[in-house]
Parts: C-alpha cells; structure tokens; sequence
C-alpha cells in the first residue's frame, strides 16, 4: 500500500473499501459511510484528544540528544500525569525513520532527562534499551503545560512536513489522552454526525488512550499495544445495552474503540460505565461480544492493527482485502484511506442470519 | 436573574467546568472570581504569565494558562490545557477581546494590522478556540451533562458608533457568528449565548474612553454576576431538557441583552 504523506484528515474523496456480511467487497469513498451505515446501527467513536508526545531533550548524564515519546499512563484522571512509560530515541528526529533511529544512551533508574521546562526521573528501565517508566518532578497544572507547549505530536518518516496539534485532533477530541491519534476517527465530521442523525443512527463515544503505533524496533513492536486506559460514559454503557437489547449493531470506529468495548465485555460479561485499563490482546482467536462492524484504517499485514481485524473475518477475506487495497491504490497509516468491515454473518446451510443477533442473546441471558 | 440562584436550592454553576478567556483583569478576572465562589471548576487563560500566576494564587483552586487566543498556533496548546486540567468542559467563555486601535480610530484612519488585531481577539480567537473544544462540549452535552459557549458582545456590535469601527465590526462578527453555531448545534445540545455586559469600569473602557466617569460605569463584578446567572439558567435549562425538541425551543434566545 502507499503511505499517505500529506497531514490532511480524511479529504472528502478519501476512499472506504467495505467488507459487507456476505464477505463481498466494494469501493465507495468517506461520504458514503452514512449511507453504508443502517438505521439500526450505534457506531461509538474515540474522543480522545492526541497529546503532543513527542518531548525532546537531553539526558542529563550524558549531554546526549534524545526525544522521549510518551507511551502509556496509568489512568485518565487529571492529576495522574506524573507517571508515563516512554519510548526513547537518540539524536535525530521523524525525517529518520524510526527504525534508523539510533538508541539513546544507557538509561539507568535515577537518570535525569531535561525535556524542555520539564525534568523526568527514569524510575525503571523496562527490559528494553529504548523503554523506560519516567516521573516528572513538577506539579499536574505545570506538566500539562509543559507538554502542551514543547511537546510536539508523534510523527513518522512518511509525513515530511512537521504535524500541528490541529492535524492529529479528531474532530471529535476531547480529553488529551491519545498518545497518537485514533486516527480512524478523521473519517468523522460534524456533516456526517448529522446525516447519522437525520438518518437515525445513534452515535456514542468513549475516551481510550491510543497508544503508539509503532516503535520501529521489531522487539518493542511485538510488544504492543501498551495497556491503555480508558473510560466508558454512563451514557455510552446504556446507548450499547438499549441497542443490544433491540439487536442493532455496534459499529466501533476504530481498532481502540473494539478493545475497549471488548475488554469491559470480559470483565463484567458486558459493557459498563467507568474507567479500567485495557490489557488484552485482540487477533483471530478473540470472541467479539460487543462490536459488529469496524472502521479502521487501511492496516497492513502483520501490524497489531491487522491482526484485530482477524476477530472480524477469516483470513481468506483479509487477504482479500489487502490484495483490493493494494490493487486499487489505496493509501495506509494515519492521514490514509479507510475500510468498514462487518463481522461475517453466520450461515448454516442456505440461511444466513446475523452474526450480532445471536449473540445478543447469549449476552443477555 | 438573581432568583435564579435564590430559588435554586443547588447552584446549577456547582461543579460545572467553565473556561474563561482573558481572565486577568476587568471582566474576565471578575467571572473568575464569581464562578469559583459558586463553586464551579475553573480555568482561565490571559497571555501575561506573572498576572496568570497572581490571580491563580489568589484563587488556589483555578487552574491559570497562559496563552493568546489571537494566536492560531497557541490555541491547541490552550485547549489541550483546558481540557486537561478541568477533565473535560461545560462552558466556554470567550470574553478576551481587543479594541483594534487605541485610542480609538475612526476607520479611515485604523491601519490594517490593528483591524486584523481585532479580528484575530475576537472572531478567529473565539472561533478557533470554540472549535477546538468543540468534542468536549458535545461530549459534555451528550453525557447530560452543561454545554454553554458565552460570547461577550457588545452594543458597539448592534449599533454604528464612530471610532470603534474595528472593534465594533468584530464583535458584530462574533454575534452573528454565535447565531449561526447555535443554528448548527442545537441539535448537538450545545447552547450558545451572546451577551452585551454593558458599559463597564474595566481597563479595556478606560482605554477606549479615557476620560469616562468611573462612577457612571457598572462594576466588573455586577456584569459578572449577571452573566453567570444567564449561564446558570442556559445550564439548568439544558439539565432539564431530555427531549431533543427541547433545545429547539431555546433557539429563539440568542441574544441576552443586559444592561
């Protein structure tokens, strides 16, 4: 697939390549998605606003170069700021591809990191050169100033130009929570939240803290994604029991979106309101119990975004989809085109019923 | 207005999240100080850093930030820390404003970059800012929550007074504009209010007239008082209204004159 390199959210024209139930394909582009979309569908979205963090400094000891790259935080509470896990890089910026990215100096707990008006304390080197627990010494209101003003957002080599806050905040961002951005969410625009409207399709959303998406260090990849915090509004717990109670779907927009919703569903057999951390895994093996349908990004084969898919529809039809978005020029990554794939429905002999409907009942047993 | 927090045996300001532009002196500074003492969480922005820290250490519960809303490239940053420090966020006041020249200029003699100055205050400032925060808002307003934009106006946006051409075509600009986003986003359940305070002793008015009487002037904290309570009522009224029909009604009253 071709990396998108231009910082513009979704354009107008951007592409959305569907699976439907059945497992066929079709091309369509960003403003059909609401036609796509039924009347009997709750798509729930991520607001989480994207963090600029990418910090850059210098590690203390040493005088080297580094950037630092927020990557995980226990919770979402307003004052919880203090902690992160980070991934850090030596000299060098986002025009070096990650991978070619140098390794900072040997970090060691008690080192010292000068991120502009902030200072971190290494608290932990996390069984990998480049990851580390770090504990800023100032207060809540001055990190969040810190990081609001010299931090800048997690960029990659196929993105020249610098990215502004502008560029990775949804439409819909909310609380600064994301360390990239859920960038399934550009898809979203207030034009299209008042077609579902007009059109009936409920819309809810819910705050996760996207993680990174890419470390470019194979060892570290595999690793991912960090567990990621998130919440889950009252309003937003109740719209999913309504609609899994009258069999509509679930449509997440967004890989965040279904892990949260799937982890809330472990714990307590289904959704509730509040705030946990998201530790699981999703890939073939998953058992949806909340989401139907996704809207993701056009994910390559083999990144753990990919591999979420996988719970959706079987390999066969993935590979399909690749091969459509490689063949007809779709563009990956962040500011890239867009897929909705659908859970395949369930068939038994010449009948097909859906997928969702039956296990709507088994939820609400 | 004031029954409305005498009727109430629970101020409907008490744990609100309310953003305050231009929060360190006059008008601003006031609302500051009216909304903390109602209990609201604050956070107020002005762009000089020693004022920020002193009103924020008068009133130890406010989160203070620094920035200049006529700054496109400050905006997120601003946002970021509004939404970060309060959680989330309810209401939105965008009160900083700038007269254009001064002293004032008829329009003949304004120079460009003062109208631009005025314009960068108090429409694209509000606008960009507004616009930033609107996931918050919206989300705010979907969990049930207040979702209020107050706009400070201004006479001089609904009547031609000479010499305040740059200010007064801003804020006309900014009136009309807090229109068209309430036509937009009623349905959201997003209210906003543009509200004339009236002429008052603040640092912008002696700037503008000089030699004004101070004592012919309404107190900062009167004003401030006042457009709490309109903000207390849009709040009310929005906790209120579970039917989306409901924000259809409210449409109607863009404009809350006080005097």
């Amino acid at each position: 697939m071709i990396a998108a390199s231009e910082p513009r959210q979704r354009p107008l024209d951007a592409r959305l390549l569907v699976v439907d139930r059945k497992g066929k394909i079709v091309h369509l582009v960003r403003t059909d998605l609401v036609d796509f979309l039924e009347t009997s569908d709750l798509v729930i979205a991520n607001d989480a606003a994207t963090l600029p963090a990418s910090l850059v400094g210098f590690h203390e000891a040493t005088a080297a170069r580094i950037e630092v790259r927020l990557a995980g935080r226990r919770s979402l509470a307003r004052d919880d700021v203090t902690r992160f896990t980070a991934v850090v890089f030596g000299a060098g910026d986002f025009h070096t591809r990650t991978e070619d990215r140098p390794l900072p100096p040997r970090l060691a707990a008690g080192d010292r990191l000068v991120l502009g008006p902030l200072t971190a304390t290494v608290e932990a080197t996390l069984d990998h050169p480049r990851l580390v627990a770090l504990r800023f010494a100032e207060s809540p209101d001055a990190i969040w100033e810190g990081i609001a003003r010299h931090g800048r957002p997690v960029q990659y080599a196929h993105v020249p130009a610098p990215l502004a806050l502008w560029d990775v905040w949804t439409p819909i961002a909310a609380g600064p929570a994301a360390f990239e951005p859920p960038s399934a969410g550009f898809v979203l625009d207030w034009r299209n939240l008042a077609a579902m409207r007009a059109r009936g399709i409920e819309f809810a959303t819910i705050t996760h803290a996207a993680g990174l998406s890419s470390t470019g260090d194979a060892e570290l990849d595999a690793r991912l994604p960090f567990d990621e915090p998130y919440a889950i509004p009252q309003t937003t717990a109740a719209a999913i029991r309504r609609a899994k109670r009258q069999h509509w779907r679930i449509v997440a927009i967004g890989t965040t979106v279904v892990r949260a919703l799937e982890h809330a569903a472990i714990r307590h057999g289904s959704v509730r309101a509040g705030h946990a951390i998201a530790t699981q895994r999703i890939g073939p093996r998953t058992r949806l119990r909340v989401v139907d349908a996704i809207v993701s990004g056009a994910h390559e084969p083999g990144s753990s975004h990919h591999e979420l898919l996988r719970a959706f529809v079987d390999d066969r039809t993935l590979r399909r989809v690749t091969d459509a978005l490689v063949a007809h020029g779709y563009r990956t990554h962040e500011f890239g085109d867009s897929v909705l794939i659908a859970r395949r429905a369930v068939c038994a002999g010449r009948h097909c019923s859906n997928a969702h409907v039956d296990r709507a009942t088994t939820l609400h047993v | 207005m004031n029954n409305v927090r005498s009727i109430a045996s629970h101020d409907p300001l008490r744990g609100i999240r309310v953003a305050i532009t231009g929060g360190t002196s006059g008008l601003g500074l006031a609302l500051v100080r009216e909304m903390a003492s109602r209990g609201a969480h604050v956070a107020f922005v002005a762009r000089n850093r020693e004022r920020v820290a002193n009103v924020a250490r008068e009133h130890p519960a406010t989160h203070g930030i620094v920035g200049d809303v006529s700054r496109k490239e400050e905006i997120h940053p601003i946002a970021m820390q509004i939404l970060g420090r309060l959680g989330g966020l309810d209401v939105l006041v965008n009160n900083a404003s700038s007269l254009g020249p001064t002293p004032l200029a008829l329009l003949g003699d304004t120079e460009c970059e003062e109208f631009e100055l005025a314009l960068a205050t108090n429409v694209l400032g509000p606008f960009r800012l507004t616009k930033a925060l609107l996931g918050a808002l919206v989300a705010s307003a979907r969990e049930g929550r207040a979702a209020v934009v107050l706009n400070v106006s201004s006479d001089a946006a609904i009547n031609a007074y000479p010499g305040w051409g740059a200010y007064g075509a801003s804020k006309a600009a900014l009136h009309h504009m807090s229109r068209i986003w309430l036509e937009e986003l009623a349905s959201e359940g997003v209210r906003f209010l543009s509200a004339d305070p009236g002429d008052m002793d603040t640092p912008l008015h002696a700037l503008a007239v000089p030699d004004a009487d101070p004592t012919t002037l309404k107190r900062p904290a009167i004003a401030a008082a006042e457009l709490a309570d309109l903000i207390a009522a849009a709040t009310a009224q929005r906790a209120s209204a579970d039917a989306p029909s409901a924000h259809a009604t409210l449409a109607g009253d863009v404009t809350a004159r006080i005097t």
